[in-house]
């Protein structure tokens, strides 16, 4: 742990300090309790000068912890604050660099709790872990140590204690473990059954009425129950062992302690020194124990971070090459998330400048995924993807984003105004080229609509406007920023008509460039100058256009058929 | 004029519901029915913390005993030997009782956390239908297993702390003002500090920690637009300008997180330091040595050198655990939000509906004290027929169609079922007449037979493949391995259009005379979308109806089209009817293109 943290903060020097005050602060803390031993004698004996002077180095040696405590504190603070910059710098960096396709919704809620409670695990961990555990471990050596020192037969019992209690904690971690992930299981099951309670509830009501019971979920919080008692109970097993055996050690120093005195071979003033020492050494180590499972969230955080930082990226080009035309070429193309299942295989076709291409596939036929590797969402992983007769490896992420425009049915607004949303298309619009954008799109509506016009807020994520007004928005950015190759999926949600009616419009304005569609409107279908069907296993069933496919009577007649009894359907009881 | 532009709100039942205050059940009765083992962890701790002083006690005694041995004279071993084994015996006491102590406390949780479970789920079953929105599942688990496990801290640690933090430092100083009271006020000094400076500290840091829990929540929001966006921003050649918005956002917060450790965090350690045993031990031996330099009996100065060490550390223990006691109480206030949430009263007389007539008279309904979702709204449907509901996203069509099967009960009003208002009907009765098929399709991860056969669990195999055959999902289900028996979730992997279709089989098989829909399950798939429509043509033939349309032109053959705006009905009659007066429906008709739709219009243009 301490070896990634210092890779976070590159030079550990910060780190280093702390440690090295920490440990002095430690170890002057157990001299003030030696020190009893001396001061205790002089007290005894009634020399009430050297009393004095013990009393003095005994508080100078307080002083002492006292500053390097709290200086030891200060440098963790400021490790704290560096490990926040150097985990932000990575993080934030990291996400600009990774490949796009991998940012999924998963990743952002996983990078999310990272950035805000991950960083803050992993921060205060010098400050809050490894300076208590570095006191809390230190200041019993040194005790021991001196007693050790003071008298060897009690000083070598403590010391030989010191392992022994170390395996008995060690010892109980082990019998909690194997517990532990049996409550985990059970837990994670009880959640689930738990979720899915709450989801269905409508239905358990509607169809089984008053009897619902619910047999496994009353099983598997019950498995919970009974796991978590297992747990609790296996470590107060271990736990009593550990404590008993922290006992004995104590009641053994006591006893032997005492006959040593009484046989002579101790002095009182040492006795009652060690034996305070005794009393009191041991519970730091307890503390021990707590801090420990802290410290392996906070390493689980680190690890996750890690893992994220070292995500491949996509390799760039030193010099981007630059594309001939707005043509699309994709040869023998193949594509798979993981590598026993492709999403996509021998994929090859081109899309003339200026020509319309409509994808058509059942679900799960990977059109998607295709046009999201022209738009380097992610690198093939065979043939090639080419635009103006590039490989886009070739061009780079940069230069392939600066030929392409997206209008994709997952529509991210950021939290601004309508206007500045609409304005990213290309910042360096005049007004009139971006008012004209949006009246194309009908965007004009939507800023109606919303309270202060075209300075309206769209919310988190564009969470004020519907699906369908953000993909007119979508639609209005793709129109100013004027890209040779457009790729579009239009999938609409059909809730909501009258945008779906807009949408329809206001793609009309994206003509004259080269499209690649994810077609799902017959309009489209029909008027495209080529159509490219793909099987339910990614590859490609037939090309051509609609009356050449029509009369195939393949996979692309039946899609046709089935639409159309769609579009005229009604419903009715008789 | 109206323009024929339909409003869009966000979708109701994303709308949390939250439980009043007043309603909501408190910590102290949350955690009452653990009060017996918590009392006796809390005596088991008494004794334990009395025990604790003990062997630091007899370290003082065996010092009495044994002193006149440093001037050569005879001591009494025998004494010396009993206060040896009285402290052995103190610690094996301390030690028993403080482990019996905690694990009560820590069993007391787990019994705790499982009766909590237990009581949610119970709750959940009485809890209106309409409390069960977009996001309730996962409230519902938040609070069943992320809150109740965050209460572990109150049940099993946070008393126990407490009564060793009274007991050990009010003991300790009953036996130091006794013996030597000015020892007693030097050994009481560093706690007293520790205390204030605990008070000052305390004093900012409530406003502190919520502006430190906000700015999580900043950071937290930051990341996800980044994320989220980076694919826009890197289409538009922006990624730079987004990362510099997230750096900005970080350095704002390391410069507040700054602040607040100096704050709280060196005030935490300033803390530490007064009551360190150092310190403590340097103001004890110095005061210790001046009194016993004027004349005072070491004897009376010892113990509080070895007692005085001891008082602050369960105090202290207290303030480290104050971050977790504030989050579970939190957790806790959750728990008893959700237990508070007020349940749907079932009716101590039900009365048996004459008929199937469904009739909504002059219902009045909104969500939690907002706007009217429902404002005096009548209708009425006639058995064996076809009514839809049409209007904007926000009009109250869904609200409507969800108080008949009694998702919710209106303010005003009443929703009559054969004569008797749905609320004076026994749930039972209730569903065995009305049941819905909604976009959300309910199925449980258990076998598709049991699922389609949930209405009907006595069904025969044969019963329930003729319902999974006209709703055309029997072909597919063949398909499977396991067949019938296949487990939803781990043995198949159905998409959303054949799940919807399973859904229409149990509604199928549960026959039930009136049937609620919501049309937005027919477009759920596209790929499924003709699979589903017939399906649905199966559902509804012979059944009273009522359908919460979305596209126009699949309600056009409905006995009784019903058009909602702003929670009321401003038009209802026939399709052809409502086009020739012209209206609203007129209005919606175009603008939706509906009547562009039919298949004759689409024509090739690459013959």
């Amino acid at each position: 742990m301490i070896r990634d943290l210092r890779w976070v903060l590159g030079k550990g020097r910060t780190l280093d300090g702390m440690i090295a005050l920490a440990v002095v602060a430690a170890i002057l803390q157990g001299i003030t309790f030696v020190l009893l031993v001396p001061l205790l004698r002089a007290l005894i004996l009634g020399d009430i000068a050297g009393a004095w002077l013990w009393a003095g180095a005994l508080t100078a040696a307080a002083l002492g912890f006292a500053i390097t405590l709290w200086f030891s504190s200060v440098l963790g603070q400021k490790a704290a604050l560096d490990l926040s910059v150097g985990l932000y710098d990575r993080l934030g960096d990291k996400i600009s660099r990774l490949p796009l396709g991998t940012v999924d919704l998963a990743l952002t809620g996983r990078l999310a709790r990272l950035t805000s409670k991950g960083v803050m695990q992993v921060a205060t961990v010098p400050a809050h872990l490894v300076r208590p555990i570095i006191t809390a471990v230190g200041t019993p050596l040194t005790v021991v140590i001196g007693m050790t020192v003071i008298d060897w037969r009690i000083g070598l019992t403590a010391l030989i204690s010191l392992p022994l209690l170390a395996g008995g904690y060690l010892l109980t971690g082990t019998i909690v473990r194997n517990r532990d992930s049996k409550y985990a299981a059970a837990s994670a099951e009880a959640a689930g059954r738990i979720v899915e309670f709450a989801r269905v509830q409508p239905a358990l009501r509607a169809f089984r009425g008053s009897a619902s019971s619910n047999d496994e979920l009353t099983r598997a919080l019950g498995a919970q129950h009974k796991t978590y008692r297992s747990l609790l109970l296996g470590g107060a097993a271990g736990m009593s062992i550990f404590a008993v055996a922290v006992q004995a050690v104590i009641t053994v120093l006591v006893l032997l302690g005492t006959a040593l005195t009484l046989g002579g071979s101790l002095d009182v003033p040492a006795l009652v020194a060690l034996l305070v020492l005794s009393l009191r050494f041991v519970e730091p180590l307890m503390q021990v124990a707590d801090l420990g499972s802290a410290l392996r969230v906070s390493s689980n955080s680190l690890a996750e971070m890690r893992e994220i930082l070292d995500a491949p990226e996509l390799p760039e080009p030193t010099t981007a090459a630059v594309p001939a035309d707005a043509s699309v070429e994709l040869r023998d193309v193949g594509f798979s998330y993981r590598p026993d299942t492709p999403v996509l295989t021998g994929i090859s076709f081109s899309v003339a400048p200026g020509t319309t291409t409509a994808l058509v596939g059942p679900s799960g036929s990977g059109k998607s995924t295709l046009i999201k590797l022209l738009a380097r969402f992610h690198d093939v992983t065979s043939g090639q993807v080419m635009i103006g007769g590039q490989d886009v490896r070739e061009l780079g992420t940069a230069t392939t984003m600066e030929n392409v425009s997206l209008v994709f049915q997952d529509v991210y607004l950021f939290s601004g105004t309508l206007l500045d949303n609409i304005r990213m298309g290309r910042p360096e619009a005049s007004d009139e080229e971006v008012f004209a954008a949006a009246h194309a799109a009908e965007v004009d509506e939507i800023a109606a609509r919303l309270g202060d016009g075209w300075d309206s807020q769209v919310g988190e994520g564009g969470g004020l406007l519907s699906g369908g007004e953000r993909q007119r928005v979508s639609i209005a950015r793709a129109i100013l920023k004027d890209a040779p190759i457009l790729l579009l999926d239009e999938a609409t949600s059909a809730l909501d008509p009258v945008n779906e009616q807009a949408v329809s419009r206001a793609l009309h304005h994206l003509e004259g460039r080269s499209r690649l569609v994810i077609a799902h409107r017959l309009e489209t279908v029909v008027n495209a100058d080529q159509i490219v069907v793909l099987t339910d296993d990614g590859r490609i069933a037939e090309v051509g256009v609609h009356a050449t496919l029509m009369a195939n009577d393949g996979p692309y007649a039946a899609f046709w058929r089935a639409r159309t009894e769609a579009a005229g359907w009604s419903l009715a009881t008789s | 004029m109206s323009t024929a532009t339909l409003e869009v709100a966000p979708e109701q039942s994303a709308v949390a519901h939250t439980t009043p205050a007043a309603d909501r059940v408190r910590v102290g009765a949350l955690l009452s029915e653990v009060k017996g083992p918590l009392t006796l962890a809390v005596l088991l701790y008494v004794v334990s913390s009395l025990a604790s002083i003990v062997p630091l006690i007899g370290v003082v005694e065996l010092t009495r005993t044994l002193l006149p041995m440093a001037w050569g004279q005879p001591v009494d071993a025998d004494h010396a030997w009993l206060i040896a084994w009285i402290v052995a015996g103190a610690l094996l006491v301390r030690a028993v009782a403080q482990f019996s102590a905690l694990m009560i406390t820590h069993l007391a949780d787990a019994d705790l956390g499982a009766s909590l479970r237990t009581r949610i789920v119970d709750h959940l079953r009485v809890v209106p239908l309409g409390w069960f929105g977009t996001r309730s599942s996962g409230r519902v688990k938040k609070a069943a297993q992320d809150d109740v496990g965050t209460m572990h801290h109150l049940v099993a640690h946070s008393i126990t702390d407490m009564t060793a933090a009274i007991v050990v430092p009010v003991a300790t100083m009953a036996y130091l003002l006794v013996i030597e009271w000015r020892m007693a006020l030097v050994a009481l000094l560093p706690m007293v500090a520790a205390v204030i400076l605990y008070a000052i500290s305390l004093g900012g840091s409530m406003e502190l920690y919520q502006r430190y829990d906000d700015s999580l929540a900043e950071i937290n929001a930051a990341t996800v637009e980044y994320a989220r966006g980076i694919a826009v921003v890197k289409a538009f050649g922006q990624a730079g300008r987004a990362h510099a918005r997230f750096a900005d956002t970080c350095q704002r917060f390391i410069t507040f997180f700054g602040q607040w450790m100096r704050k709280a965090g060196l005030s935490g350690v300033l803390m530490e330091i007064v009551s360190s045993p150092p310190v403590a031990l340097a103001a004890l031996t110095l005061t210790g040595v001046a009194l016993v330099g004027s004349g005072v009996p070491f004897i009376d100065v010892l113990p509080g050198l070895v007692l005085g060490l001891g008082i602050s550390a369960p105090v202290l223990a207290l303030g480290f655990g104050f971050q977790e006691l504030r989050e579970a109480q939190e957790a806790a206030n959750h728990v008893g939000e959700l237990l508070g949430a007020a349940p749907m009263p079932e009716p101590a007389h039900p009365r048996e509906p004459q008929g199937n007539d469904v009739d909504v008279e002059n219902v009045t309904f909104s969500y939690n004290e907002g706007s009217l979702a429902l404002d005096g709204v009548s209708l009425h449907l006639r058995p064996g027929t076809v009514t839809a509901l049409v209007g904007a996203s926000g009009s109250g069509k869904s609200s409507l169609a969800r108080l008949v099967p009694r998702f919710y009960d209106p303010q005003a009003g009443a929703v009559t079922l054969g004569g008797v208002p749905v609320d004076h009907v026994a749930g039972d009765d209730l569903y065995q007449r009305v049941g819905f098929v909604f976009s959300d399709d309910y199925l449980l991860n258990a076998s598709l037979r049991d699922n389609i056969a949930l209405g009907r669990p006595e069904a025969t195999l044969d019963e329930v493949r003729s319902a999974a055959a006209a709703a055309q999902i029997d072909e597919r289900i063949g398909q499977l391995p396991r067949g019938y028996d296949s487990v939803l979730g781990t043995d198949a992997e159905l998409s959303g259009g054949e799940r919807q279709r399973v859904a229409i089989a149990r509604a199928l098989l549960a026959d039930t005379p009136i049937l609620i829909l919501d049309e937005a399950t027919a477009f759920a798939d596209p790929d499924s979308e003709v699979a589903i429509q017939r399906a649905l043509s199966e559902l509804v033939r012979g059944r009273t109806l009522l359908v919460i349309a979305h596209r126009l032109y699949t309600i056009r053959q409905a006995d009784q089209i019903a058009v909602l705006s702003g929670g009321r009905i401003v038009e209802s009659g026939r399709h052809d009817d409502l086009l020739a007066s012209d209206g609203e429906y007129a209005r919606l008709w175009c603008a939706t293109g509906s009547d562009e739709v039919a298949p004759t219009h689409i024509e090739g243009n690459q013959a």
